[in-house]
């Protein structure tokens, strides 16, 4: 896909854009503030105590934390895990009515209103970023005000994950079209990227090399999660430096 | 036709979704059934506003956007066309902010629409902390309120407040004044007593000072969980990511000595695991090692503080071992950059002490006002000269009271054995938008506007230069509620007393005036316009050179204390415990335990393996004090024979989602405080453990704590 796009703008054609993400573990600190950041971005509800403790959260995004070494000599490796919008993904296929595919510009796309709720792309997934709705999400009045009207509310019985904020490059698409001028890079910042108080987080086009994605990739820290089970994510991640 | 159109097209002919399309590309198929990216985007404002969570006040931006709710209109349903506040996030031009924001202050939203808001005032007709309230108009309310006060000796009015440099503080300072009361106090918590009270000491100007990591090649933390909410989280996490990454040619490390494995621990480089109460000893230990290495020329007031110290007696009341201790020092001595942070995050007995002989070691380093190290204080701007600041004889004082005002704070919750004085005081008069467990004392509520809903200026605890955040008002209330300063200035009417409002415009103008006595050419109007519109001003920094500091006292390192001991923590999700009643708050997994909706008792595994303890047992926790019973967790990384529990839950009454759930660790800490300011301390604090059958479950997002061997193919 990213080589079919270089090719296309070497041609004159419309460039169509490769979203990906660069998270630099070596500023991220864990903070969390991209998990609220994204709930109230996506209109992400809560499950409550009793459908938490049956594991029915739903965290678009969430960091995972694993403890390494033992006291003294301890040390904790963490991470922000979102759907990583692979370019292989192992949900896709598996999708019986083809409600997940990816799109022109590398997102891995969900489709509510076409999901019936098999759940095998939930299965599928070896990152664990899709979430089944149990229920019908409520919010107690008035907590319905700060409901996104540019984000769907998912109703039972179909799965949701992470969109990359989707409606965010669509709005990031009709401003730079407003205003008469080409998509640059940072317009579009997901809500994760724009909160993340170290900076840690980066998005934009792979294939334009300018981008500070692109820079970051090449910064030879870089690698994707399980790497090696080939599902080609699109979310990159800097090791830290130590 | 690839494989992954291929799969695409039989997926959609055999799901029955869409027939009759094979022969067509499934770029064509599949908008027909709306994917996310094609959902109309609704028109959207932003509006300056300023985050109320913490001392920090980032200036954030509000997004607005047109939105209905259902209201009773003569026992009719009808629907009311609202502008809501859609979402928070940082405001580029702040430079506490920078744009960015964190946790806490994007759940801020949940606490504007939350549904336990109170709709009006409301008059106590139970038992004091019954929760039994009636609604009362604000006349009525007004009229009790005005004659609890004239009835006062107004010496035994006692306003508990918030220790914020605010308009807000401004108001309660000149209500009080105008009623002839003392100035408010805050109860310690939240405003850093132990940290302005050293720089005082060290620097010769309160304050926070201003620590410029993001310059430094070598950070040394001490008591100062920097990263997980201590001063000014998102200024420093912004910095913080610029000392690792920011730079090409250097990547800053970072050494962090604390009681509890924080998130700033995690992002050490090293962590010193130091006793709790040991960071006296720990920063003497290293002064003394650096006055071998001669590094800097060091006034001779700190020479004489870290001279005369034993350091293997030292090292041992730190708990860290006394080469760790020269190996950090000389790592210091060496760097180009250093700086060491000084913090109480977890207030202890000595923490004045501490955190003066760690803001100290800056002068050994010689990076006092350097790049790359730290800046003392600025001045004042001498906009809102008047603040609560936090006053030992407060809980003494709330004794003798008449009459109690509380605004923004929650005594009967940080400080449990103030309840008794709560509920033996002739009048309690809350400010609070909330029932929480003050506000359960009270005889009068008369609540506050959200934070979002009324015009706001304050300035930052810490910011990278003179600044403000200053919003006005953009989306009408919610409820019959009212500014606080509005039923201040009802109260004072009432009370035939003089009280003049001061606005976010008259102090916009104010702060004008100063910066034009400082050259400035902007008109009152524009800069006044300019200010409302960019969420703030900012100037800049004097660069005054510091202050040598005068006599430092005398320190006193006391021995390590032995046994299990106890401490509670701010977590980066609750703060002092106002963040329980925001559902994505509750739903955040705890940074240490994965816990979500509750928080556990964290301890090391050995202690929890002599108890015969996993994860999810419950344990009763006994101190002089008071007891606790709650869930464990067995925290790989906890000290051994550390025993830690996050402020946050545990409220009496605070709404749906925070009420009757879990324990408040404070119970178990007491009454304990700094020596030198008073301030409340948060252990350690000596306890006896008991497993016990049954109790509170332990919910965790993940309950994996190691990370299972890597993925063959």
């Amino acid at each position: 896909m990213a080589e079919q796009t270089a090719e296309q703008t070497e041609q004159g054609a419309e460039r169509t854009p490769q979203w990906a993400m660069a998270i630099d573990l070596d500023r991220c600190t864990g903070c969390e503030a991209c998990v609220v950041a994204c709930a109230s971005e996506n209109n992400v509800p809560t499950a409550g105590e009793d459908q938490a403790a049956m594991g029915r959260t739903k965290h678009w995004i969430r960091i995972d934390r694993y403890y390494e070494g033992e006291f003294p000599d301890i040390k904790v490796k963490y991470r922000p895990v979102m759907c990583q919008q692979c370019d292989e993904a192992p949900c896709e296929p598996v999708c019986p009515v083809n409600a997940t595919y990816q799109n022109a510009e590398g997102l891995n796309v969900q489709i509510y209103n076409r999901c019936i709720g098999t759940r095998y792309c939930a299965n599928n997934c070896p990152y664990t970023v899709r979430f089944f709705n149990w229920f019908a999400p409520e919010w107690a009045e008035p907590l319905n005000l700060q409901l996104n009207p540019d984000v769907s509310i998912r109703p039972s019985g179909v799965v949701e994950k992470c969109t990359f904020c989707a409606h965010k490059i669509k709005r990031a698409k009709l401003d730079a079209d407003a205003q008469g001028r080409e998509l640059a890079d940072g317009d579009v910042q997901p809500a994760c990227v724009q909160s993340c108080p170290a900076e840690a987080m980066v998005f934009g086009d792979m294939t334009d090399p300018d981008s500070k994605v692109a820079r970051q990739l090449g910064s030879g820290r870089s690698g994707q999660l399980l790497e090696s089970l080939g599902t080609k994510p699109r979310v990159f991640y800097l090791e830290k430096a130590d | 036709m690839d494989r992954r159109n291929f799969v695409k097209l039989v997926g959609t002919a055999s799901g029955g979704a869409v027939t009759g399309a094979c022969g067509r590309q499934a770029e064509e198929i599949i908008p027909l059934l709306v994917p996310e990216e094609s959902v109309p985007v609704g028109v959207e404002q932003w509006h300056p506003s300023v985050c109320g969570e913490c001392s920090a006040a980032c200036g954030t931006l509000a997004r607005v956007m047109a939105s209905e709710r259902e209201i009773e209109v003569d026992g009719e349903l009808v629907r009311q066309k609202i502008a809501a506040v859609k979402k928070l996030e940082g405001n580029p031009l702040d430079p506490v902010s920078g744009g960015r924001l964190c946790a806490r202050g994007h759940a801020s939203l949940q606490s504007l629409y939350n549904p336990d808001r109170l709709r009006g005032p409301l008059k106590r007709v139970g038992p004091r902390a019954s929760g039994q309230f009636e609604a009362i108009s604000w006349d009525d309310a007004i009229t009790e309120a005005a004659g609890a006060l004239a009835a006062a000796d107004p010496g035994r009015i006692l306003f508990l407040a918030r220790a914020r440099e605010s308009v807000r503080s401004e108001n309660i300072a000149r209500f009080l004044e105008a009623v002839g009361a003392p100035p408010a106090t805050s109860i310690g918590v939240g405003d850093f007593a132990a940290e302005r009270a050293s720089s005082e000491r060290v620097f010769g100007r309160s304050g926070l000072p201003l620590y410029e990591i993001q310059d430094s090649s070598l950070v040394l933390s001490i008591g100062a969980d920097f990263l997980g909410g201590w001063a000014s989280p998102v200024l420093y996490s912004r910095r913080y990511g610029h000392m690792r990454q920011g730079r090409r040619e250097l990547r800053g490390r970072l050494i962090h000595a604390e009681s509890r494995f924080s998130l700033t621990a995690w992002n050490a480089d090293r962590w010193l695991p130091v006793w709790p109460g040991g960071e006296l000893a720990l920063a003497s230990a290293i002064g003394h090692v650096l006055l071998g290495e001669q590094i800097a020329d060091t006034p001779a007031s700190v020479v004489s503080i870290f001279a005369d110290v034993d350091l293997e007696k030292a090292a041992g009341a730190a708990g860290v071992p006394a080469e760790t201790i020269r190996q950090t020092a000389s790592e210091l001595a060496q760097a180009s950059a250093p700086v060491v942070v000084a913090g109480a995050s977890m207030v202890r007995r000595n923490s004045a002490d501490a955190v003066a002989a760690a803001l100290a070691l800056n002068w050994l380093l010689g990076c006092v006002g350097k790049p790359g190290g730290v800046i003392p204080p600025a001045d004042p701007l001498g906009v809102l000269a008047r603040q609560p600041r936090f006053s030992q004889d407060w809980s003494e004082r709330l004794e003798q009271a008449a009459v109690v005002l509380v605004d923004g704070v929650n005594p009967a919750y940080n400080a449990p054995a103030s309840q008794g004085a709560l509920a033996a005081a002739q009048t309690v008069i809350s400010f609070s938008s909330f029932l929480d467990d003050t506000s359960a004392f009270a005889d009068l509520i008369l609540p506050d506007h959200d934070p979002l809903e009324q015009a706001a200026l304050e300035v930052p605890a810490v910011s990278p230069s003179p600044s403000i955040a200053a919003a006005g008002e953009f989306v009408a209330p919610l409820y019959d509620s009212r500014p606080i300063a509005t039923a201040l200035s009802e109260l004072a009417e009432a009370a035939e007393r003089p009280f003049e409002e001061l606005t976010v415009g008259q102090a916009v103008s104010t702060l004008h005036s100063a910066v034009e006595s400082a050259g400035s050419e902007t008109s009152a109007s524009d800069f006044e316009a300019t200010t409302l519109r960019d969420g703030g001003w900012q100037g800049q920094p004097s660069g005054k050179p510091p202050a040598t500091p005068g006599t430092l006292g005398t320190f006193e390192i006391a021995a390590k204390q032995e046994g299990v001991m106890f401490q509670a923590y701010e977590s980066p999700q609750f703060g002092s415990g106002s963040g329980a009643n925001r559902p994505w708050l509750q739903e955040l997994p705890d940074p240490t335990s994965s816990a979500l909706w509750g928080l556990p008792v964290e301890m090391d595994p050995a202690t929890a393996e002599r108890l015969g303890l996993v994860n999810g047992d419950n344990v009763r926790i006994r101190s002089e004090y008071g007891a606790l019973e709650a869930p464990v967790y067995v925290n790989p990384a906890a000290i051994p024979g550390v025993v830690s529990m996050a402020v946050g839950q545990g409220h009496a009454s605070y709404g749906r989602y925070a009420s009757g759930r879990g324990a408040n660790p404070m119970v178990v800490v007491g009454n304990a405080r700094d020596e030198k300011t008073g301030c409340p301390a948060m252990g350690p604090t000596p306890i006896r453990l008991e497993k016990i059958a049954g109790g509170a479950r332990l919910v965790q997002f993940s309950r994996q704590d190691r990370d299972l061997p890597p993925h063959r193919v």
